[in-house]
């Protein structure tokens, strides 16, 4: 019995990290490729849960709507890299400012297109025995997509040759030009694949997290520690931070109070960046 | 087949070069010496667009070169850059493939044809580019601007912190793409013995301009020309 | 000079005051309703204050003053609940009490992020997150302290109002006199930071800002200013909070809320990044322009405005109101860099040079051996340093030589302290500074000029100088004679008032040894001092050298051997982070060796 409980803590506890995972994702890609913060991610987060939500209402299949989702996240996200974000290279603190703008015009725009409250969809159901315990299975199933969006981030990044122009882009600026690569296309995609990934994140996340205009506030705390502490190799730095971090914290919080378990991730966090005040990954030699 | 016309310019407010003009005829291998500190570099950075230029212009083959450095490049400008900026995080493959993807050729032939002229990257393929060697850095960055398809190569300070043997081995390779490839060379060195076993003809600059031209032969029987450029 | 550039000069305290007289004027008289809202707006521009103090002044934008002002009011509150029956008055309970908790808090969180010498990005990131936990804690967080009762979402109220009378019939003032009151207590702060600000502590600061690690090479330790600024921003935010808490009565953790913080950067954006009043005109200019088009200043489509509003800023209109103001203002003015056009040639006379040395040797002891031991410094698979054993006395320059990528920047980066060896131990006279912080060497004696000229722009030749004095004798008559001193050996008095970026490049790396001077040092190093110069500044460069090299340790690196041949002092060679040769220059000259590695010949290598 010791054993099952164990278990499902561990399993819970890995969940929930893949959940925090999922939601960084797309903020670790634009930041760990072209140096931008987004403070609007979670807001892209919430434009994909509303699509997601508004587009099964209106019959389609919930399956159907992720890729909707994703479609819609990634044309916003590209039109505010060609209005806003474009004209801010170089200035961190500038483009932190403008999202930050961005994201309270996104909330209000939300309240007032959706109210406060809005129905969620129900989870699908299927659970999971582990011994005498049944865990709910769509969480667990989390597990399975955060694993797959590294994974296709990651031969996004190294197999394709836009992935390949990001990257160059971002480690020497001048030589990737140099070379002949148009940076402000290859930026643009990238910022707009960031939103996309947010997008999906919000869609995949909606039976787990109903969609509120308030959402984004609530998961951004931890995906911007995560990234932040994670550093220059964000996919590798993201992903170990988030397990150790997010699964640190729900099974703390499994065994005390879900208020211990935020405790522990944000004094773990304030310690990490103690030790390492450039992120965990910064003298890592590894490519993402 | 390359030329710079009355370059101006400089960092912000600062100027660095003045009225500085020079060629490179088709298939020619140019040397450009100075001191630390003359100009060099910030010519190089010129002629690819990296700086704006305050006055003066660069022709490729009789037509003005295009205004941003991805364009030149584009139009057949390759640029090795002192302290060699290989993309860190990127392996020798991908620094290679990525250069000549951008640029419309096929990626995997292109590495194998760089693989197969710096047979020294072969055994570091797979590896980070920011973990090599200075001279393997120096070889990748050379490879990397060979893989856009140049038909002239700007190469600032090649040797810098490279050690003699690849630096003799470099010198090969640069003599036979310029022999086999026809691709002209401008080279901005301060290892005179390596400027004058490739390159014919040299500009000596000062003082952000063209002191004097000269060629191989003259500067070779200039021993004190040779001493005061190197400041020994 | 004019009446317009005395009026200029002193803008930050006429301008203020007048607002303050008209506003104290205009109080009794206005609708009762828009003062009490406008009080609101007088509290906002404290809040906003707080940030410019921290963020145009300091350089570190806080998304964490929303927090250390809610802490504040929260802590402000329960005090002045609990006490102020007792002796009538609020504001003695509420403010003080209010400031320290948010100068704690702050405190707490500098503490790390300063300490730990943290990022820009993650200090920026750690605050917002400060205020975001906070945000979500508060509403849940209940706790009856005495009469006070914090009840989560639900708020704390029975807050007593601004009340100033004492005694327990005293009333609390009426909206009229609490926005002249309100008035009164941010006029005293605005112009006590302005004080502070204008101050050694604020020039300090803004040297910080300007470029952190040049102030660490004048011997500040940046991270005890920052976090005592970074302190006093959260004491600004915390009254203001506990003054919040009084004009509203009520509290509750929206005052943590995203909403609210949001609007702390456009106050100061609106008015002006780093002038201190602009502040209080950006909180009026968005209280007003949300109070006439209906609605609170948080809360309908106002947030909606806003939030364009500060993307349009930072697109647009970097400099704010008083920003862009003042810059046509200047435009009218005679420019006071015009004296920069008109510097001569730098000669330096070496008895005078000779009688500050002397002067300084009184002041700060004798000259100071310099030694490393093994020291071995490794990035990656390079070697920069590698196992350099090398011992630097008075009396005659040393010289660092070597072909590009020899290491000899490393070694001295390492020797400064910018670099921790792996390995091997560095010693400064008798004390073993092989794992002391930069500033700390600094204090022990070590000078250190750097290849690029690092001056302060922002701040005039004479201030420059002073800044960099003033960290040696603490004392500013002390500081401003040395300075004098230096400034007239560099011949630059026609130039004391011309900000240091207006200055040329071989001007400015005249200053950055000036500089170095004011500091008489013990050991000085050089990294590549004669590099941009022309012939005849490098010849009076040389003079200087063997000067100071007579009264204390030099070490130079430098790559031109005609440089390091007129020092007349002993040269090490370089090459591939070891020790390579030693000697005079005429021997190594000679040396075939040396010249191989110069020329990059493969015999010898």
């Amino acid at each position: 019995m010791e054993l099952d409980f164990l278990a499902t803590v561990l399993l819970s506890s890995l969940s929930s990290a893949s959940i925090l995972l999922i939601a960084t994702i797309g903020l670790a890609v634009v930041f760990g490729l072209m140096g931008v913060i987004n403070l609007a991610h979670g807001e892209f987060l919430m434009i994909g849960a509303y699509t997601a939500l508004t587009v099964t209402q209106a019959g389609v299949p919930y399956i159907l709507s992720i890729p909707i989702a994703v479609a819609v996240t990634m044309v916003i996200g590209a039109i505010v890299e060609l209005l806003i974000i474009n004209r801010l290279y170089g200035r961190l603190f500038d483009t932190m400012l403008a999202t930050w703008g961005l994201s309270i015009v996104f909330y209000q725009l939300a309240v007032l297109i959706f109210g406060t409250v809005t129905p969620g969809i129900g989870m699908p159901q299927f659970s999971i025995a582990v011994g005498e315990y049944s865990l709910a299975g769509y969480p667990l199933l989390m597990i399975g997509v955060a694993a797959a969006m590294l994974i296709f981030v990651y031969l996004l990044m190294t197999k394709s040759v836009y992935g390949m122009k990001a990257r160059a882009s971002i480690q020497v600026p001048h030589m990737a030009q140099a070379i002949g690569i148009e940076s402000s296309r290859t930026n643009m995609l990238t910022f707009s694949v960031g939103c996309g990934l947010a997008g999906f994140a919000g869609a995949v996340l909606l039976p787990i997290v109903p969609a509120t205009p308030s959402m984004g506030f609530a998961f951004v705390i931890k995906a911007f520690l995560t990234v932040v502490v994670a550093g220059p190799v964000t996919l590798t730095g993201s992903a170990i931070t988030a397990l150790g971090l997010g699964g640190g914290a729900s099974v703390t919080a499994s065994f005390m109070t879900s208020v211990v378990g935020d405790v522990f991730f944000f004094v773990i966090t304030a310690l990490l960046l103690w030790l390492y005040p450039m992120g965990i990954s910064a003298k890592w030699r590894r490519k993402l | 087949m390359f030329k710079v016309v009355n370059a101006t310019g400089g960092y912000g407010k600062t100027t660095i070069i003045r009225n500085v003009s020079l060629e490179v005829k088709s298939g020619e291998v140019v040397a450009l010496l100075g001191r630390n500190g003359v100009g060099k570099s910030t010519l190089m950075r010129f002629a690819t667009n990296l700086i704006p230029p305050m006055e003066g212009h660069v022709e490729i083959d009789g037509n003005p070169a295009p205004n941003s450095p991805a364009k030149r490049a584009k139009s057949g400008l390759g640029y090795v850059p002192q302290g060699r900026f290989v993309f860190p995080r990127m392996t020798v493959i991908e620094n290679i493939a990525v250069a000549a993807a951008t640029n419309g050729h096929d990626p995997k032939k292109a590495v194998e044809e760089a693989l197969a002229d710096f047979p020294m990257l072969r055994p570091k393929a797979h590896d980070l580019a920011g973990g090599l060697s200075g001279g393997q850095q120096q070889v990748l960055a050379l490879a990397r601007a060979l893989a856009i398809m140049p038909r002239i190569l700007l190469l600032d300070e090649p040797t810098e912190g490279v050690q003699p043997s690849i630096i003799d081995e470099m010198a090969g390779i640069l003599k036979r793409i310029n022999r086999d490839r026809g691709i002209a060379i401008l080279v901005a060195e301060q290892n005179l013995d390596f400027c004058l076993s490739i390159a014919e003809r040299a500009y000596v600059m000062e003082k952000g301009e063209i002191r004097m031209e000269t060629d191989r032969d003259a500067l070779l029987a200039d021993k004190e020309l040779q001493q005061e450029l190197l400041g020994v | 000079m004019s009446i317009s550039e005395n009026l200029y000069k002193h803008a930050g305290l006429v301008f203020p005051a007048g607002a303050v007289v008209l506003a104290l004027v205009f109080a009794g008289q206005i609708d009762p309703y828009l003062a009490f809202v406008a009080t609101s707006w007088v509290i906002f521009g404290l809040l906003g204050l707080s940030l410019d103090v921290v963020w145009g002044r300091g350089g570190l934008l806080s998304l964490g003053q929303t927090a250390f002002y809610g802490l504040g009011g929260y802590f402000g509150s329960v005090v002045a609940i609990n006490l102020a029956p007792a002796t009538g008055n609020s504001l003695i309970w509420a403010l003080p009490a209010g400031a320290a908790f948010g100068a704690l808090a702050a405190a707490a969180l500098g503490y790390v992020i300063f300490f730990a010498r943290m990022g820009p990005l993650q200090s920026t990131i750690l605050s917002y997150t400060f205020t975001l936990l906070l945000w979500s804690v508060t509403q849940t967080f209940k706790l009856d302290v005495g009469e006070a009762s914090i009840g989560g979402d639900n708020g704390m109220s029975n807050i007593p109002g601004i009340v100033l009378g004492f005694g327990e019939d005293a009333e609390p003032l009426g909206p009229n006199a609490a926005f002249a009151a309100a008035i009164v207590i941010a006029a005293l702060l605005y112009f006590f930071t302005r004080w502070l600000m204008r101050g050694t502590f604020g020039r300090i600061v803004d040297c910080i800002r300007i470029d952190a690690e040049k102030t660490e090479l004048l011997g500040y330790d940046v991270r005890k200013y920052q976090l005592l600024n970074f302190a006093y921003s959260g004491a600004l935010a915390g009254l203001a909070g506990a003054l919040f808490g009084l004009w509203a009565n009520y509290l509750n953790p929206s005052i943590f809320s995203v909403q609210e913080a949001l609007l702390v950067p456009i106050y100061v954006l609106v008015g002006g990044l780093g002038t201190l009043s602009g502040a209080f005109l950006g909180a009026l200019a968005i209280g007003a322009l949300s109070f006439f088009l209906g609605g609170g200043a948080v809360g309908g489509q106002t947030t909606l405005i806003l939030g364009g509003v500060l993307i349009l800023l930072v697109l647009f209109l970097q400099n704010g109101i008083l920003g862009g103001l003042g810059n046509l203002w200047r435009k009218s003015l005679s420019d006071p860099n015009e004296a920069a056009r008109n510097a001569g040639a730098v000669k330096i006379d070496s008895t005078v040079l000779g009688e500050i040395l002397q002067d300084a040797a009184k002041d700060a002891g004798p000259a100071k051996n310099m030694g490393t031991d093994e020291a071995f410094k490794q990035f990656g698979g390079v070697i920069p340093v590698n196992k350099v054993t090398q011992t630097f006395t008075p009396g005659k320059p040393y010289s660092l030589i070597g072909p590009n990528g020899a290491g000899k920047s490393s070694f001295l980066k390492t020797c400064v302290g910018m670099y921790k060896p792996e390995g091997g131990t560095v010693t400064l006279g008798h004390d073993d500074i092989t794992h002391a912080p930069i500033f700390d060497r600094v204090r022990k004696g070590m000078g250190v000029k750097n290849q690029k000229p690092q001056v302060f722009g922002e701040l005039t030749v004479a201030d420059n100088l002073w800044t960099a004095a003033f960290a040696r004798t603490h004392d500013t008559d002390k500081a401003e004679e040395v300075a004098a001193k230096i400034l007239s050996m560099l011949g630059l008095e026609g130039q004391s008032g011309v900000q240091a970026s207006a200055l040329s490049h071989g001007q400015q790396q005249w200053l950055d040894i000036g500089m170095v001077l004011c500091l008489a040092p013990r050991v000085v190093l050089l990294d590549e001092p004669a590099a941009g110069m022309t012939n005849e500044e490098t010849r009076e460069l040389s003079s200087l050298v063997r000067t100071l090299a007579k009264h204390t340790t030099v070490v130079v690196v430098e790559h031109d051997m005609e440089f390091v041949r007129t020092l007349e002092g002993h040269v090490t060679v370089l090459h591939q982070g070891e020790v390579f040769a030693e000697g005079d220059i005429e021997t190594l000259r000679a040396d075939d060796r040396v010249l191989d590695i110069y020329l990059g010949r493969s015999e010898h290598v």
